[in-house]
């Protein structure tokens, strides 16, 4: 479209472009902030099989 | 491996980004908070005494979903004599109190700056009410959405009275206002550090907040109730514990699409005709009664029954409804557990 529409004088105020991917970037950062304003009582978990962890001997002196 | 339970692709996808969303909401406030209560941690979850007799055979985890009050279920815990542990979240401290049930570990993990002390009775409520309506939209307990300053004056006062000796079990990325809170309550406080990731990696989260504070380390599932009940398995070591509160879902016949905070972003997403593939339904088993997650309670229900697999033991889901069945989960009615079924 930007290509077909030139015109003949610069315009003083810049207008930012849309990418087509934006779409997904804005779902995206919705819905984080959707989930986030949701997840009350919540922390980072990624780990699915270790159910307690007494390694403080184990990096004393690191 | 996540636990799945026949979702759409496009549905596990969205999930899956809550992991990242996670990391990147809380990594930085992790290690923050772990420096900063670095000075107050004196005792840690392995200092707890171990529970005996009735309190070593079997435990409650009181989470705050919003069967809790629909169940009547504080009552009949209270009314049936149970003499066995109960652990509450923080989210279902002040309830219980209001019940006439005093638990003997009250666990809070989330750093959230503003909100969690809410929990507690917050001294500095009006500040951290502005512009923030979280608890306005929360089902955890509808006592807190009107947001009212005498509901916070009365919590604060209820809390002074039963908090002093309290054994709370908190987390070092607890945020200072609630490590000031309870210090100035008196709580008797035993820190532990998150399980977040595999500690043995060099660059692992958990690593570097174990070497902060020298805290054990202890899975979460992802939130606070699930923390609840790795506690009374791995630290206590109780070997039959009950959960209630834990719905980690909707009531589809009077919670809409629309009440749930993640509605806007996912009907623009999937469209409204297909709203159903974002919000999958369940039925109780005990009542068949219908319920819906979405992509943040599903989530914890997969965490969850992955570490209740990977602890190999039993978990009693008394909550009388909710999404949380499967291998290893055992539905019974709250009355019967309490009577020693």
């Amino acid at each position: 479209m930007s290509e077909l529409m030139k015109g003949n004088f610069e315009v003083k105020r810049k207008l930012a472009v849309t990418d087509a991917d934006d779409g997904a970037a804005d779902f995206k950062n919705e819905f984080k902030k959707k989930a986030l304003e949701s997840i009350g009582g919540s922390m980072v978990f990624v780990e699915r099989e270790m159910l307690f962890w007494d390694g403080v001997e184990n990096i004393d002196g690191e | 491996m996540m636990s799945h339970y026949g979702v759409s692709p496009g549905f596990q996808q969205i999930m899956d980004e809550i992991t990242s969303i996670g990391l990147d909401w809380h990594s930085e406030a992790l290690i923050e908070n772990s420096k900063k209560n670095k000075p107050f941690i004196a005792k840690s979850i392995k200092d707890i005494a171990s529970p005996q007799q009735k309190k070593a055979e079997s435990a409650i985890i009181i989470s705050a979903g919003p069967s809790l009050y629909k169940n009547n279920i504080l009552a009949r815990i209270k009314d049936s004599g149970y003499q066995g542990t109960i652990v509450a979240i923080d989210g279902s401290y002040v309830r219980c109190l209001k019940a006439g049930l005093v638990p003997d570990y009250v666990l809070t993990l989330d750093p959230h700056p503003t909100r969690i002390v809410r929990w507690f009775g917050d001294p500095d409520f009006e500040t951290n009410l502005a512009g923030d309506d979280y608890f306005s939209r929360q089902d955890l307990d509808i006592a807190f959405r009107n947001n009212s300053n005498e509901e916070n004056r009365r919590n604060i006062e209820l809390v002074n009275r039963h908090g002093k000796g309290q054994k709370l079990v908190i987390c070092c990325s607890a945020p200072m206002n609630v490590v000031e809170r309870t210090r100035a309550v008196g709580f008797d406080a035993y820190w532990w550090a998150p399980l977040v990731d595999r500690p043995d990696s060099p660059e692992s989260l958990t690593r570097a907040m174990v070497k902060e504070t020298k805290l054990p380390a202890m899975n979460t599932g992802g939130t606070v109730g699930t923390a609840a009940w790795v506690f009374a398995l791995t630290a206590l070591k109780i070997p039959r514990i009950a959960v209630v509160g834990m719905d980690l879902g909707y009531y589809k016949s009077d919670t809409g699409y629309q009440l749930t905070q993640t509605y806007g972003p996912l009907r623009d997403k999937v469209g409204e005709e297909n709203l159903k593939d974002v919000f999958p339904e369940f039925s109780y088993p005990e009542t068949d009664e219908v319920f819906y997650t979405d992509p943040t309670y599903y989530w914890y229900r997969c965490n969850i029954l992955d570490l209740i697999a990977a602890s190999k033991s039993t978990l009693y889901n008394c909550t009388g409804g909710g999404t949380l069945f499967g291998d290893g989960v055992v539905c019974v009615g709250i009355d019967e557990f309490c009577a020693g079924f």
